[in-house]
């Protein structure tokens, strides 16, 4: 599997009904206004209404790249039909974030694991509905994909003005969960080229 | 003024607004999985627009409405799937021979029958240009990104209008639900052709006249110019023939006014072709695939390109003779069982042209096509 330095595979994993799909578009939102072009795939069939479901993220720079993931960089799963699914599509050393609680049995080795109360906390902020949003903002802090302050305008932009604080509490909770990851190339355009953590 | 705007769309819906913006003021449908966005979009953008969006019974009666509607002085669009294709292919053949300019966008799925609705596939390439009976006429386009769609959606309105003919628009589930960044011009600075319409003397008007491009003039309704609409081989007045030396010009022009414009019509992408030892010949997120492929054996040492007809028929063969003239091995990835393949074959030496298919709904990847390449060096 050839690596490419200019390109980067995100997937939020999970159940039909999860919000994976406006989770990352909120993601595709936020590297727009900064100026990074990506494709956004999905599942696409009945089973995105219950049952295993994905919404997948590929980042590159250069135009006309094939837009479907081929070795996952860095994955949110919210379900462990989610993250089994997924699995053989993840990159050895990927960046895997799992729900401490939704995701009860995540694998043992081989990965960048982060098990975090992702559920809890959604729950904790006002409703288990938004754990997308908390996901996301636990996968963009960890895996360096965009500053706080792009992700929080694209939440308010790409969320309805009623739910927009209910959101931005979550994706700040997401946020906080975890630190920025060390030793990885930084996404944010904000950064210099090729910042390595 | 002029800035264009950048948006994310889906693929289906960068359709809608490419038709809009080719000036198409007239929908008629029957939405089918994977193209009902389309359809959706257009029951909420053609009312703001003026136009008219029908949801018609069957795909029969979209294509009749569309043929109708252009008649009557619209630019007409149905969007539909394999099942409504096959459906539509009698009044296809009668849009071609009635040189009625319109288009049929057909986002493919797996066949045959109803198959897979949710599945990819490109198992259409050679339905879209045979599927109507008799020799006819008939331009297909087939872009590979949701930007592409929305310019050359624009373009099959422009290709219909500039030569009176069915143009289809052939594309893959992937790149009709795939969400990218698109660049979107002004409104009026998009380039828009609009078919010539008859003036003069309307005693004297022959509604199929020859003229010099092989494009008749079409009659403008209520303009006074009178025609008569048929099926059956025709003459310039358009009234029915069976002489056999009538019979044949009529038809040779519907085939000619294609044949003799290709410059106008086929249009290629080439990506490393100049030097390659292998060509990739593929078409909509296959090409997409490909393209990666290409660049990942280059960096391996294997001297690879991707040649990609946008415009899919007439194929583009001299194009194709060229980008290929230095490759020993030309491989063919497609969604189906071996259809593009065929008319590479047809135009090149059999024995240099390798095949990938896959038929069971997944999409061809990057990694299938240099798995099959070093297989096929081997």
């Amino acid at each position: 599997m050839t690596v490419h330095a200019h390109r980067a595979e995100i997937r939020l994993a999970g159940s039909g009904g999860q919000g994976l799909i406006t989770g990352m578009h909120i993601l595709f939102r936020a590297l727009a206004i900064e100026g990074r072009r990506a494709a956004q795939s999905q599942s696409y069939e009945p089973t995105s209404r219950g049952g295993f479901c994905y919404s997948d993220l590929v980042v590159s720079d250069e135009s006309g790249d094939y837009p479907l993931a081929t070795g996952l960089d860095m994955v949110a799963a919210l379900s462990q039909v989610g993250l089994e699914r997924s699995l053989p599509l993840i990159r050895p050393g990927a960046l895997l974030i799992v729900d401490e609680r939704l995701v009860p049995e995540p694998p043992a080795s081989g990965f960048d694991l982060h098990v975090l109360p992702i559920a809890a906390r959604a729950v904790e902020v006002g409703s288990p509905r938004i754990a997308n949003v908390v996901a996301l903002g636990a996968l963009a802090h960890l895996g360096r994909l965009v500053s706080e302050e792009m992700l929080e305008e694209a939440v308010r932009l790409e969320t309805p003005p009623k739910f927009a604080d209910l959101n931005l509490a979550a994706v700040r909770q997401g946020w906080g969960l975890v630190g920025a990851r060390v030793g990885v190339r930084c996404l944010s355009a904000s950064c210099p080229p090729m910042c390595i953590g | 003024m002029t800035t264009p705007s950048l948006a994310s769309l889906h693929g289906n819906r960068a359709c809608a607004l490419g038709a809009i913006a080719a000036g198409c003021r007239f929908f008629a449908g029957y939405p089918i999985t994977p193209s009902s966005e389309i359809a959706e979009q257009m029951s909420r953008e053609m009312p703001r627009a003026n136009g008219v969006f029908v949801q018609m019974e069957d795909e029969i009666s979209s294509l009749a409405a569309v043929i109708g509607a252009s008649l009557g002085g619209a630019k007409a669009m149905t969007a539909t799937s394999g099942p409504g294709f096959s459906l539509m292919q009698e009044n296809l053949g009668y849009a071609a021979m009635t040189e009625t300019p319109c288009v049929i966008v057909n986002v493919m799925r797996g066949g045959p029958s109803t198959g897979m609705p949710t599945r990819p596939s490109q198992a259409d390439i050679m339905q879209a240009r045979w599927g109507t009976h008799g020799d006819h006429p008939v331009i297909v386009v087939a872009p590979a990104s949701v930007q592409e769609i929305y310019d050359e959606t624009i373009r099959a309105f422009n290709l219909a209008e500039e030569f009176r003919t069915p143009v289809i628009l052939l594309y893959d589930e992937v790149i009709a639900h795939l969400l990218e960044s698109v660049v979107l011009p002004q409104r009026h600075t998009v380039a828009t052709i609009t078919r010539k319409w008859a003036t003069g003397d309307e005693t004297a008007f022959l509604p199929y006249a020859e003229t010099e491009d092989g494009v008749p003039v079409m009659a403008r309704p209520g303009g006074g110019h009178r025609i008569h609409v048929t099926g059956l081989t025709h003459t310039q007045d358009g009234f029915p023939t069976q002489k056999p030396d009538l019979a044949a010009r009529a038809t040779q022009r519907l085939l000619d006014k294609i044949e003799f414009n290709r410059d106008r019509i086929e249009r290629v992408e080439t990506f490393d072709t100049e030097d390659a030892e292998i060509v990739i010949v593929a078409i909509g997120i296959v090409a997409r695939a490909a393209r990666r492929a290409a660049q990942d054996l280059r960096a391996a040492g294997i001297r690879a390109g991707l040649f990609r007809p946008i415009t899919l028929w007439p194929f583009p063969e001299a194009a194709l003779r060229e980008a290929t003239a230095k490759a020993r091995r030309v491989l063919v990835p497609e969604m189906n069982a071996g259809q593009l393949a065929l008319e590479v074959e047809r135009i090149l030496e059999p024995d240099k042209v390798a095949r990938l298919n896959r038929i069971d709904g997944e999409p061809i990847g990057p990694g299938d096509i240099v798995r099959r390449i070093r297989e096929t060096a081997a």
